[in-house]
């Protein structure tokens, strides 16, 4: 079997002749200045392909903002008008949420575990059941959230996204009904309606509220079907003492959240939950997962597509030059010179198109900084849980990306034309025109 | 063959590895715009589908108003008429009577909030697949009155399990209350979250009674032959019947046509970028073919060719590159869709539960509609002609005689 040996060698002979290449490249500003030169020889040619390449990773990294901008938004609805970014039940929760898993004591056993945390920026308790809301016209299956309205305010948006009435007071018997659910129930600020629940000793249990506001928030589910009351008056209504279903615990960052948590779990035992938005809401981590897979087989179908173009314009450019290559070797450039000469006449020419097009990614940007209104489709947004408005978001590896992808693409396609140029035999390319 | 286009044709082939790789670049981005185009139109049909078929139907008749206060004040009667209109229309699949209420469910201390709807047990099937999603026990019957069937998140939430008597408690019609006892017969899975947690179906009768509702029901909800025939169907049906609402599932769901308007927003831009990027391929290999031939092009327009026909042999050739890579490109992507289409992909475990957020199976399916091939070969051609412009002009302006100079 001589095969293996033979591949062996073959492989050897590439990584030295790779290896020569790059001892060429490492050590001759000459070869630099030539290849820049011979990208310019054309220079509509050279125009052309460097436009093809910033057209297609402007457009591609603008359409990725976009996108990744739609999903940031999507978390940070998530976190601000409902999850927070760490919350701490009684143990069981999760699996079957009720009145009967509550954190006794209004929650102090994990409050005084909460004070003098570096990481806590707010933090807010609340108590959750279902109940049945009924108007003069109509009635509807609601999630009642009892809350301590001044703490409230500070850890979520609710206060801010009153778009009719007032938010919660001292005033009693008041309640916060979404747009979308007043309109279902034909009630406007103001209007009674009656709050219908079975208490924690299973008894059916009604309590007639005031509207005293609306909210509008880009959580379709929260505008539909979540009401807010008074922390001590839904305690009264379902019968559960001072005790709470769970506290909200806004960080500093989102990139405390890792460090408060494990810090929470330590202080508080093995009797509670303590968990993180992302463990509260898993499919908003997935959606962060699926776009950084969707965004590398864009970026791998443009950039193919580009190494057509980039491949063609360097095997036309070499075939002009076949006679000039051909002088060349025959004065004594070495083979691993023309192919790092070629190769690099590829890439700084990719490089160019790859700096037209981030000059015009930051154009975007900044055309696009205050968002694009997209309100006549706010519904369809909505149901994703994002607003109507969209700021794009680039990250660092945007732009990391698109670099390493562009100079890889480069280097392929300029390997053939490369090689290519490098096997030419000067005595025949000499006699060539 | 006219003499331009043999001409044109010859001249692509003038330079086989330069015409080829700008081929295959056309041919890929063909073959991507028809794959992922397909690929979204599958998306959006299952959407659609999964929707209309967990419950809505693709259009409801209803009282007048329903729609906008979906309160049990509206209201239609579900006579001989109406059964008639029913039974009789083309193009109704199937159809399913409904009564739609809100309720208190509750089982010692948990209680829920449920949409509650009473469907007739044979007739349901026919629109929705809500008996297929049965995951324990059995669906409702007339042989079984005063049995429930809870969505599972539901079940969980009230603890409740099959057998179990659950407390239901309401307003009924006459705006009095009304409170009864149902048994749990049977726990069904619903993909969508808040369906799930919130839908109890009992049967059509228990509803009436329990509502004090007569022989009213909300809605009737009607499947058409598919979502395309749904416009059609509505308006057979009101021509019919002008006193019945109607309301077909782009109006049911509008944030659904939303959402797939921007889904379909973002590819699309994404698509285009890819083509604009392989159309300054095509500029670029015809640009060059054009500078290489000055000379060549001269001669045509010193022997008296109008620059017109110059301009138009140009012209044509772009459009062969583009029509070969679009050719070749239909013809690998359209039997690629074609097996995709009937190999629908079961989908990983943390994909399929974001599907879920949306109340999808977990499967990616393509559909290749006529469109879209047509829609491709249009952009394609349409980007080469624009792309073709530059070279063309510029090999039917040169003057013949600084031409003959040139090299």
């Amino acid at each position: 079997m001589r095969r293996p040996a033979e591949l062996r060698a073959q492989a050897r002979e590439a990584a030295g002749f790779t290896a020569a290449v790059l001892r060429a490249l490492a050590g001759d500003r000459f070869l630099w200045r030539l290849a820049w030169r011979n990208v310019w020889r054309n220079g509509r040619r050279a125009v052309i392909v460097a436009t093809a390449v910033a057209v297609g990773i402007a457009g591609v990294v603008l359409s990725m903002a976009i996108n990744f901008g739609m999903i940031l938004q999507m978390i940070e609805t998530a976190i601000s008008t409902d999850l927070g970014h760490v919350q701490v039940h009684a143990r069981g929760f999760q699996d079957d949420p009720g009145l009967d898993r509550l954190l006794g004591d209004g929650g102090r056993g994990g409050i005084e575990a909460l004070e003098g945390l570096a990481e806590v920026r707010a933090w807010a308790p609340r108590l959750r059941s279902e109940g049945l809301l009924s108007s003069a016209r109509a009635s509807a299956g609601v999630r009642v959230l009892a809350v301590d309205p001044a703490r409230e305010a500070r850890i979520t948006s609710l206060a801010g996204s009153i778009v009719a009435g007032e938010y919660l007071d001292g005033a009693r018997r008041r309640l916060l009904m979404g747009e979308a659910l007043a309109e279902r129930l034909h009630v406007e600020v103001g209007a009674k309606v009656v709050l219908s629940a079975t208490d924690a000793r299973g008894d059916l249990a009604g309590e007639a509220f005031r509207v005293a506001g609306l909210f509008r928030t880009a959580s379709l589910e929260l505008d539909r079907s979540t009401v807010y009351v008074r922390l001590d008056e839904g305690q009264r209504l379902f019968q559960v003492g001072d005790t709470i279903s769970e506290l909200v615990v806004v960080a500093r960052s989102r990139e405390a959240v890792p460090r408060l948590k494990a810090a929470l779990r330590e202080r508080m035992g093995g009797d509670v939950e303590v968990q993180s938005w992302g463990e509260l809401a898993p499919v908003l981590e997935y959606f962060v997962e699926i776009f950084e897979q969707m965004a590398w087989i864009v970026y791998a179908a443009v950039f193919i597509a580009m190494a057509f173009g980039i491949a063609n314009v360097l095997l036309m450019a070499v075939f002009e030059r076949t006679r000039e290559i051909g002088v060349v070797r025959a004065l004594g450039m070495s083979g691993p010179r023309v192919v790092g000469m070629v190769a690099l006449e590829s890439v700084l020419l990719t490089l160019v198109g790859l700096v037209a097009g981030f000059a015009l990614t930051g154009l975007g940007l900044v055309l696009l900084r205050d968002g694009i209104d997209l309100s006549p489709w706010a519904q369809g947004l909505n149901i994703m849980g994002v607003g109507a408005t969209i700021v794009p978001v680039v990250r660092l590896a945007d732009f990391t990306t698109p670099s390493v992808v562009a100079v890889l693409t480069a280097l392929l396609a300029g390997l053939w034309p490369a090689v290519r140029a490098a096997r030419a035999r000067p005595a025949e390319a000499l006699r060539h025109v | 063959m006219p003499l331009e286009l043999r001409l044109a044709w010859r001249n692509v082939w003038r330079n086989p590895r330069r015409t080829g790789l700008t081929v295959a670049a056309t041919v890929f981005a063909v073959v991507l715009v028809v794959f992922f185009v397909a690929m979204a139109a599958g998306l959006h049909e299952k959407m659609i589908e999964d929707s209309v078929r967990l419950h809505s139907g693709h259009l409801t008749l209803s009282g007048p108003g329903y729609f906008a206060n979906r309160t049990l004040a509206q209201h239609v009667r579900l006579d001989a008429p109406l059964r008639g209109l029913l039974e009789e229309t083309p193009g109704v699949r199937g159809w399913a009577p409904r009564v739609i209420g809100f309720g208190l469910l509750s089982r010692e201390t948990d209680a829920q909030g449920v949409a509650l709807m009473g469907v007739d047990p044979e007739r349901e099937p026919s629109v929705s697949s809500l008996a297929d999603r049965l995951t324990r026990g059995s669906f409702v019957s007339r042989e079984r009155p005063h049995g429930i069937v809870l969505g599972e998140r539901l079940a969980r939430n009230l603890g409740a399990r099959i057998g179990d008597e659950l407390f239901l408690y309401s307003q009924a019609y006459s705006l009095e209350t009304a409170a009864d006892l149902y048994r749990v017969i049977g726990v069904m899975k619903l993909p969508d979250v808040t369906l799930d947690r919130s839908l109890a179906l009992v049967s059509l009768a228990d509803a009436q009674e329990f509502f004090v509702y007569g022989d009213r029901v909300s809605e009737v909800a009607v499947l058409a032959e598919d979502a395309d025939a749904a416009p059609g169907l509505a308006a057979a049906l009101q021509r019919r019947d002008p006193a019945v609402e109607i309301h077909i599932w782009s109006e049911l769901m509008p944030e659904l046509v939303q959402f797939i308007f921007i889904d379909d927003a973002g590819m699309y831009i994404l698509l285009v970028i890819l083509v604009v990027v392989v159309a300054f391929g095509i500029l670029n290999t015809i640009l060059m073919s054009v500078l290489e031939r000055t000379r060549e092009l001269g001669v045509l327009l010193a022997l008296g060719l109008r620059p017109r026909a110059v301009f138009r042999l140009v012209y044509l050739e772009s459009l062969l590159l583009a029509g070969a890579g679009l050719a070749l490109g239909l013809a690998v992507g359209i039997p690629l869709v074609l097996w995709f289409q009937g190999h629908p992909i079961l989908l990983g475990e943390r994909m399929a539960e974001a599907y879920e957020l949306f109340g999808m199976e977990p499967l990616m399916t393509w559909k290749l509609k006529p469109l879209n091939p047509i829609g491709s070969a249009i952009t394609i051609l349409g980007v080469a002609a624009a792309a073709a412009l530059y070279p063309a002009l510029k090999a039917s302006r040169g003057r013949p005689v600084d031409a003959l100079r040139s090299l």
